[in-house]
Formats: C-alpha cells, structure tokens, sequence
C-alpha cells in the first residue's frame, strides 16, 4: 500500500482509532465513578440497574433511527409513535384485559403500518424526510390523542409488569435487555453482513449512484423508515410494560425523538448517511441515562437536561463533520 | 440489405435503438434516434456538448426512460424499466461522472446491488472474502493494482473510472457503453483503456463509447455515429472515415484548426513565484515564476502531482516547506479565502466534488464566485446585473441550456464544465491556475475556451494550465514544466515545444539522467 493510501479502509472494518465503542465505554465508566465519589447512592446496584434499564427504551428506538439516518433520512416521529404504541397496548390491556401476545402483535402492527406510511411518504411522493416525519408527529399524536379520549394508562395487568421488569424463566437479567440484546444482534447483523443493510448504507452514500448500480431504492427507503416505526413502537410497549404508565405525552415530553437522534450520532453513525456504528448506538443510550441520572443525584435542576442532551448533539456533530471533511 | 439486417439483428448481442425521443418538457433533446449496436464492434458516438449522448446512454442503459420510441435486443423488444432491468440483460453503462460511495471499500462499490452471499446459521450473509477476491480477480484483469480494501473516496478520478469498468466486467455484461471515459485519463491510460476493450471486443461484446477526442476515436472506433442537436446527421463505417467531414457535420460549421499559438504576451513584471514548494507526501521541491501574460502549462501523467502542487499553490494543502509569492507578497499558508482576495483562483479538475452546485440555477453558480466581493463592498448584486453578467458568460463560453435559471444539474456535463470556468474568471483574477480546463468539452468549445485563455493572457492575466493532453499544452502554452513523480523534471519553451517533446520530457524521467530541474 502506498503512502497516499495510508489511510485505514473504512468498512467492513475499522481501524481502532475509529473504535467509538471504546471510548464510550471509558467515557460512561468514568462518568458513573466521578459522580459516585460525590454520591455513593449512584453506585448501588439497584441504581445501575434502573440506568441501565432505563437506556433500553430508547436504545431499541434509537437502533431504529440509527437505520434511517445511515440511509439519509431522519425520522421524527419515532417520539409519537412510541407514545402511540404505549397508549395503546396500555389501555387494551388495562380495559379490556388484552393478552401480553396480543399487545405485541398490536404494537408491531402499529409500526409497521405508520411506518410504512412514513416510507411511501418519503419515497413515492418524494417529500423530504423531516417534512414527512414532522407531518406525521403531529399525526401520530393526534392519534394518541383520540384514542385516549382523556384517560391515561397507570397499571398493567401483572403478566405486562413482569415482562417489564423480571427475566424470563426466573433468569436474573430482565426481559427488555434481552429484547434489546436481540434487536442489536439483528441490526448489527443486517447493516454488517446482509444485503439488505448494504445496501442501507450504498443508498446513504449517494441515491442516485445505488439507484444506477441497480438497487431498488424507493422499496429499500420504505423498508427501512418502516422498521424504524416497528422499533418505535416495540420501544412503546416495552416502555408501558416497564413504567406501567402511559399519558398523551409519551415519548414527545422527554424529546424522543432528538434523543434518538443524539445518541445514534455520538455512537458513530454520519448525519450524512453511509455509514453506521450499532454498538455505539447502544453504548451512547446508556451514557445518555447515566448522565441524566447522574444530573437528578447531583440535583441539577430539571430544566437543564434538555441543555445537556443539546451540548451532546452539537458535539457528536461536528465530530462527525470533521472526519467528512477530512476526506481526501 | 435488408433481409441480411433482419438476420443480423436476431443475432444475441445485437441491440438497436429504433426512433427514440426524449423531451424533458417542452424542450426535446433527442429526436427520433435509430442505431444498431452490434457484437464485437465499437460504434463511437460523437457531437457537441448537449447534443444528446449522455441521454441517448441512459436511455439505452435504463436509467432514463425514452418518451417514444422502441429499443431491440436481439431482435425482441425490450422495455427497460430501471437499471437493474437493464443489468438483467446484460446491458451495463459506464457513467460520465462516476458514480463514488465514499464510505464503502472499492470491493464492495464494485458489488452494490449484487453482492455475493454465502448461507450461514443467522441466513444469508453477505461473504465478504468472495467478495474480495472477485474484486481483486477483476481488478488483475485489468491490470489495475488498486487495492480493493480501501474507501471509494480516496480514489482519483482515473481510478473510480478505471473501478467502473471492472464492475461493468464483475457482472457478465456484455453490451458495454462508456460514457466519456477517456476524459480524465492520460495517453497511457486510454491505451491501457483501449486494449480492454480490443480485448472485449474480440470476445464478442457489444460496445459503445463517447468521446470528444478526435485521434482517439479514429484509432478505436469501427463505426462513428455523429449526434447534432438530437438529431442522428451520419453514421460512417470504417474505414470511411474523414476527420474533416466528421468534423463540420458535428459543428455544422467549418472549424479553422490553430496548432500552435502566435506570439507570447508575457510582460516583466513577476506575478507569481513558487520556491522550493513541498507538501512533504506527494511532491518535493517545485519552484517556477509565472510573469503577466504568460501561459506556463504543467505536463505529466495523472497522480505526477501537478494538482497537489496547485492546491498547495492555492492554500487548500498545506505547505511542508517553501514559499509562495502573489505580486511580490508572501502568501505561504493563507487559506483560498485570502488566496480569492488577493486575484488568484483555481478551477479545479472534478467540477462533481468541487466548484459545481448542481441544484442551483446557472445564474446563481456564475456569480457565487462574486458574493465575497460583493458582501465586502455592503452592496447587493442586483437581479438584472446578475442576469447580464451570467448571460456574457453563457454566450462567451457557448454554454448550451434552456435559459439562465435552468439547474446545473439539466445541463450536459461538458457544459457545467463551462460554467465552472465561466464563474472563477468573472471574478477577474491576476492569476488563475486552471485544471484540466477542456476535460468533456467538445471540439468546438475547445477552441473557443483556447481563444478566451489566449484573450486573458493578452489581458496580462498570468496563467497555470495543467492538461493530460500534450496538444493542449502546445496550444496554450509559452512555456511548460514537465513533472515527474511529484518533481520537476524538464522545462520547455518557445520552439522546443512540440507534443512529441512534451510526452518524451516527462516519460524518460523514469531514467536517473533524464531531468533537468528548472
Ligand atoms: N433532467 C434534465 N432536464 C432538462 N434538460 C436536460 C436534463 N438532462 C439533460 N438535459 C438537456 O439535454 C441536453 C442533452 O444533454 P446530454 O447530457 O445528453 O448531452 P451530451 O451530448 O452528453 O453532452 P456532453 O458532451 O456535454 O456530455 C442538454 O441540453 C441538457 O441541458
Ligand atoms: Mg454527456
């Protein structure tokens, strides 16, 4: 390899200083310690666990949102629809009793047909992804809206909670994180190895060039803000059977949507599409919770969160904007 | 004659266009098309910028459906509805701009859209060591040592081209159009080029190849098809072929051909001096003075370091060492920002990466190089002189569109490559290092872009002309620096200038007594 090839290959494997995964290992770790030497209450087990659980939700809408952005889109309406899906199953199964099965089906019905909607939106009718998904925020919210008709969901029935909460078959790690655990295998897998998230990341590098390659762009664009809905929702249901709550502000109060969006771009994956970290979607989540726990132990007030989740944006972009504009 | 057509065109292979149109609203760029691609033939398609080429391939390749008209494949009609469509059949187009995903591997690249797979126990995955070696097998072939591991974006433009046809080749298609392909590769390359396609030919498939290039065309070609104005005006068959016939049925009009320019227009006074230039990678030690008026061309081949040197030149690479002079002043180390400031400016070669805005009108491109200035002055650019300043520029470098508000992005490559040029020299600089300044420009721009760069230099404009074509140089140049390998190598002037001279100055540097540094 000459000298002006000095540089590592990007994909399918990157050079270790391209390794976020690390970093934000170290950066979570030595966060959760500096913040235990001030208050050893962060520390318990019990805690790290609710950190960690509580990354789970928006880990699964954020993989979700980690596929959209790798193929150049965005997609705001994941808050909404996460909403959606909680408010629903939530409702079914606190009123009419509906089984943990049929909630499942239920939610991933939800996503799967506004997601699509989100997809033909942006891929038939060619309008821009953050019209589409701003449209469909509002949409999706309204939804919320009638359906509850002023209720809100605050208990599910047990089988919902321990779904939430417990492991399967008496196993000590809960059920969201293996639901995660598996999401993650299956994104990783897809956008690594499999066609289909190749062909992801060829439709984010440059449209036009995947479309004369011969890649079926449109169909690829709907498929994918259509898995973004399933996760958005899948996110829902886990998130009501977790809390055992869900209100009409559900996923849109605590900014799901931008959090998504935050914490796909501090994981490695390009505002401009073509390349994608999983991992460090994951890993970013989790050091998004810590540090917002890590702010309610220290006693910051409320109104600074949305400032810090801000800071991480602005940061993780002009990371990423750095390296493009660093290509040769 | 007729009989014997309709034998040959059941033939696997034989693919004829029969009446195709095209309008993109009201304006109709083809005009009813009928030409036959065979096996084992090479039908050229030349004609001037916009005269329909690029549309005609995408036509034929899928990737642009025709308004009317049929295409045949072996006889059968055949409606291709995407690319893939059009790969299914074996029908693959080598693209003008080639198409880069910067952040796969050139492997995978090469693959998009058919990537192998191997079956595995989570399914189907993609097998990345096949894909690998495939690439790597059909780069060999080639002979083109480009390792396969590294991210599309760090190729040069000779090699995303070079890269294109090993995908066309990875696919089993065997009816091939080149769209331009030898326009940014050097006299080397397009021989490397033209023995893969002797190759291919002899082999049996069907190729079709566009080009500006007179002398290459003739040396290739087994058949010339001359587009004007969307309008098929003759198709010759070696060996009839008469390069002044050619040429006046593709102009429409006699061209007066200038070998070599008249008289030098340089003056004393130094306007740019460059000493002891290096970057420290890819070019060591460059100095030469460019005076007022004067025309000095850089010649070598493609990856010689001419454009490194003029980007460190113009401040957008940094300088390892050395010094850069504008009118006296030390600039060493300004960004282009100051470089634009103080009249120098720098077209550069890949118009598709730099310096053209492809959704933006043809107005707004022409006179975005002037915002600067304009928002120095705390004045506003009014919509009538942006008007006049776009339409001197359109009619000056015969840029052929719609009208001035048309998007870059519907003109035809050679003419975005005009109102590139046209843009940085509204700006009236005192320098101007120009990049391969007629790369996908036809015959007849060519020289009326040569007559502006002479016009310029009358002007007292000093001006950098780097060009992979010697004729060019000799046309232009009142003195040119032959670079080898990031050196300088030989210098030429006055009547030592011929391109026989200009090809052998920088290909026996490669020999250790070969170079005189200037
Ligand atoms: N999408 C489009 N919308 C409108 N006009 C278009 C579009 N694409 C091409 N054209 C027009 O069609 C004409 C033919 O363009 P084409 O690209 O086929 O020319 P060409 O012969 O390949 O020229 P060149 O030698 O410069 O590459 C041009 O005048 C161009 O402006
Ligand atoms: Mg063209």
């Amino acid at each position: 390899m000459s000298a002006a090839a000095a540089r590592p290959a990007a994909d399918p494997r990157p050079g270790w200083r391209d390794r976020r995964e690390l970093v934000l290992v170290a950066v979570t770790a030595a966060s959760a310690g500096a913040v235990g030497i001030v208050n050893p209450g962060f520390l318990t087990v019990e805690n790290l666990r609710f950190v960690a659980l509580n990354s789970v939700v928006l880990s699964i809408v954020a993989l979700g949102q980690t596929l959209v952005i790798a193929m150049r889109g965005i997609d705001l309406s994941v808050a909404p629809l996460m909403g959606l899906s909680a408010m629903v199953c939530g409702l079914l199964a606190q009123t009419h009793g509906l089984p943990l099965w049929g909630a499942v089906g239920v939610a991933l019905a939800i996503g799967l047909a506004l997601g699509t909607l989100n997809g033909v939106l942006v891929a038939a009718l060619n309008i821009p992804p953050i019209i589409t998904t701003l449209g469909t925020y509002s949409l999706f919210g309204g939804l919320t809206f009638l359906y509850s008709d002023g209720t809100q969901v605050d208990q599910v029935p047990p089988a919902y909670a321990a779904f939430g909460n417990a492991g399967p078959l008496g196993l000590p790690v809960p059920t969201p994180v293996l639901v995660l655990l598996l999401v993650t295998a299956a994104c990783w897998f897809a956008l690594g190895h499999s066609r289909f998230g190749r062909a992801v990341l060829a439709v984010g590098n440059n449209a036009a060039a995947a479309y004369n390659a011969g890649l079926r762009v449109a169909v690829i664009r709907i498929q994918v803000y259509a898995l973004s809905g399933l996760l958005a929702c899948l996110g829902g249901l886990v998130f009501v059977c977790y809390t055992g709550s869900a209100t009409v502000t559900t996923g849109t109060g605590d900014h799901v949507e931008l959090q998504s969006i935050a914490v796909a771009l501090v994981g490695g994956t390009l505002i401009a599409g073509g390349r994608a970290n999983v991992l460090g979607t994951v890993l970013a989540s989790l050091f998004l919770s810590t540090v917002l726990t890590a702010l309610v132990f220290l006693q910051v007030p409320p109104i600074w969160y949305s400032a810090g989740e801000g800071l991480m944006i602005l940061v993780a972009v002009r990371g990423g904007t750095r390296r493009a504009a660093g290509r040769a | 004659m007729s009989a014997q057509r309709d034998a040959d065109s059941a033939m696997p292979g034989f693919y004829a266009a029969q009446g195709i149109r095209k309008s993109y609203g009201a304006i109709q760029v083809l005009k009813g098309i009928s030409l036959d691609l065979k096996p084992g033939r090479m039908v050229t398609i030349m004609g001037e910028n916009g005269a329909g080429k690029s549309t005609l391939f995408k036509i034929l390749a899928g990737q642009v459906p025709p308004t009317g008209g049929t295409l045949r494949l072996a006889g059968a009609p055949v409606a291709l509805a995407s690319p893939s469509a059009a790969h299914a059949r074996g029908i693959y187009l080598v693209p003008q701009e080639p198409a880069l995903l910067p952040e796969l591997s050139v492997a995978e690249t090469m693959f998009v859209g058919a990537l192998p797979t191997r079956g595995g126990p989570l399914g189907r995955r993609v097998d990345w060591a096949a894909m690998r070696a495939r690439a790597r097998a059909a780069l060999d072939a080639l002979e083109l040592p480009i390792d396969v591991d590294r991210p599309a974006r760090t190729l040069s433009i000779a090699q995303q081209q070079q890269v294109e046809c090993a995908k066309a080749l990875l696919r089993g298609c065997r009816i091939i159009l080149f769209d331009e392909p030898t326009s940014p590769l050097t006299s080397h390359e397009v021989e490397h080029l033209f023995s893969i396609m002797r190759r291919l030919k002899a082999d049996g498939c069907t190729l079709s190849f566009i080009s500006h290039r007179m002398d290459e065309v003739l040396e290739i070609s087994d058949e010339i098809a001359v587009l004007r104005d969307g309008v098929l005006v003759d198709v010759v068959a070696r060996p009839s072929f008469d390069r002044a016939r050619l040429l006046s049925r593709m102009v429409g009009r006699p061209l007066k051909a200038v070998p070599r320019r008249a008289a030098s227009n340089a003056r004393d006074e130094v306007a740019l001096e460059v000493r002891g230039l290096s970057d420290g990678l890819r070019f060591a030690d460059v100095g030469f003075s460019l005076r007022r008026g004067e025309v000095l061309g850089l010649a070598g081949l493609v990856g010689a370091g001419r454009t490194e040197i003029a980007e460190t030149v113009f401040g957008v690479r940094p300088a390892a060492a050395g010094e850069v002079r504008l009118g006296g002043a030390v600039v060493t180390g300004l960004d282009c920002h100051a470089m634009i400031r103080r009249g120098l400016v720098y077209v550069p070669e890949d118009r598709a990466r730099h310096g053209a805005v492809l959704p933006m009108t043809i107005t707004e491109n022409v006179t975005s190089g002037l915002l600067d200035r304009v928002r120095r002055r705390a004045g506003l650019l009014s919509a009538r002189d942006e008007a006049r300043i776009s339409a001197a520029a359109v009619r000056d470098f015969r840029v052929r569109c719609a009208g001035l508000d048309q998007p870059l992005r519907e003109l035809s490559g050679g003419n975005q490559q005009k109102v590139v040029f046209a843009k940085w020299m509204t700006t009236g600089p005192r320098v101007a290092i120009l990049d391969e300044p007629t790369r996908g420009v036809d015959v007849g721009a060519k020289e009326d872009i040569y007559e502006m760069i002479d016009a310029m230099a009358r002007d007292g404009m000093a001006l950098l002309v780097i060009s992979s074509e010697s004729e060019e140089l000799v046309r232009l140049c009142d003195r040119i620096l032959s670079i080898y390998e990031g050196r300088v190598v030989a210098e030429l002037s006055g009547a030592d200038i011929s391109p026989a001279a200009v090809a052998r100055s920088y290909l026996t540097a490669a020999a250790p007594s070969g170079g005189v540094a200037a």
